[in-house]
């Protein structure tokens, strides 16, 4: 198991652990988060720069070891079109190929458009990305994306930010069960237990980003979500044991000392 | 009559000649990385140097931001 690594586009990783950089009250903070995760792949949003701060204001990038791969998203596209722009834009300027693919018309739910998803999947792939889409989990369209050549699957366990945990859990158990590329539960985890809990299910990896960053201590937070991964990757390796119906004694039912 | 072209919406004054990196330099905007798209085309990092800004031009430029 100490050579238990997540292969993503034929690059491997130790740490099964993604952790997205938003919503920290500050770059420190992130930077002590992430590196507490021990997270090997970390998102970004790309945005316009804000000409009117000196310097287009402070660079992320200043608090990320080079070391990590950075993953830009797609977040506030919605439509493919304009999903394969922003990713075309990242790619141009310098970072890596590799996308998180998210076109979510719906601001109350954040919920992900399938059929723009699956055409700007097609698209970038052709492009030469390595694409990893966020998606509803649904086995079929998983199928889909895994057809036209996505690295990953990763479906949503709950809207983005809610941390509700595994609310999709048995679709989530299919795709699990279906799909030829990682599955990254990606979204709606709130608490280190509910990653494990994904973990234990099946899943390669989850993605965390509002639950750590807004914990009273973000960077005890991360440690907790990390020691869960590791630990809910580690009980699906060991086999977690089937459930009964009725009890079954763990100590000796015979020589009891008040036996007669 | 000055020559202009606009970024991120602004209007912004051409130097003659002037290229894309120059542009980021003028706006001081040095940092990892500075993504550039030229009227809905995404500049190649390596032809910043090279891409000479044309009156008109609509430019955008972005970077990585915290997001999840």
């Amino acid at each position: 198991m100490t050579n238990d690594l997540l292969t993503i586009a034929g690059r491997e990783f130790r740490s099964r652990l993604i952790t997205g950089t938003g919503k920290y009250a500050s770059f420190e903070a992130m930077r002590d988060a992430v590196a507490e995760s021990g997270c090997e792949l970390v998102t970004v949003a790309v945005r316009r720069i804000d000409l009117d701060a000196r310097g287009g204001g402070e660079d992320i990038t200043d608090y990320l070891p080079e070391d990590l791969l950075l993953l830009p998203n797609t977040a506030g596209c919605e439509t493919a079109d304009e999903a394969v722009r922003v990713a075309r834009l990242a790619r141009a300027g310098g970072l890596p190929d590799w996308v998180k693919l998210e076109v979510i018309p719906d601001p109350r739910y954040l919920l992900p458009d399938p059929v723009e998803t699956l055409r700007a999947a097609e698209q970038l792939v052709a492009d030469g990305f390595t694409v990893l889409p966020y998606m509803l989990p649904d086995p079929v369209l998983a199928r889909r994306l895994e057809e036209v050549g996505c690295a990953t699957v990763m479906p949503l366990a709950a809207p983005i930010g809610t941390g509700r945990g595994l609310k999709l859990r048995d679709a989530i158990g299919i795709m699990i069960e279906q799909a030829g590329v990682p599955v990254v539960v990606d979204a709606g985890l709130g608490s280190p237990s509910h990653a494990a809990d994904a973990m234990e299910m099946g899943a390669d990896a989850v993605l965390v980003n509002t639950a750590i960053a807004h914990a009273d201590y973000p960077v005890a937070m991360a440690r907790a979500f990390r020691l869960a991964v590791e630990a809910g990757r580690t009980a699906r390796l060991a086999g977690v044991m089937a459930e009964g119906e009725i009890a079954r004694p763990s100590s000796p039912t015979v020589g009891l000392v008040t036996q007669p | 009559v000055t020559a202009t072209c606009t970024v991120n919406g602004r209007e912004h004054r051409l130097e003659p000649g002037e290229t894309v990196a120059r542009l980021l330099e003028r706006l001081e905007l040095g940092g990892r990385f500075a993504l550039v798209e030229r009227n809905g085309e995404a500049v190649e990092r390596a032809a910043y140097g090279e891409v000479e800004l044309a009156p008109g031009d609509d430019l955008v430029v972005a970077r990585p931001v915290a997001g999840g």
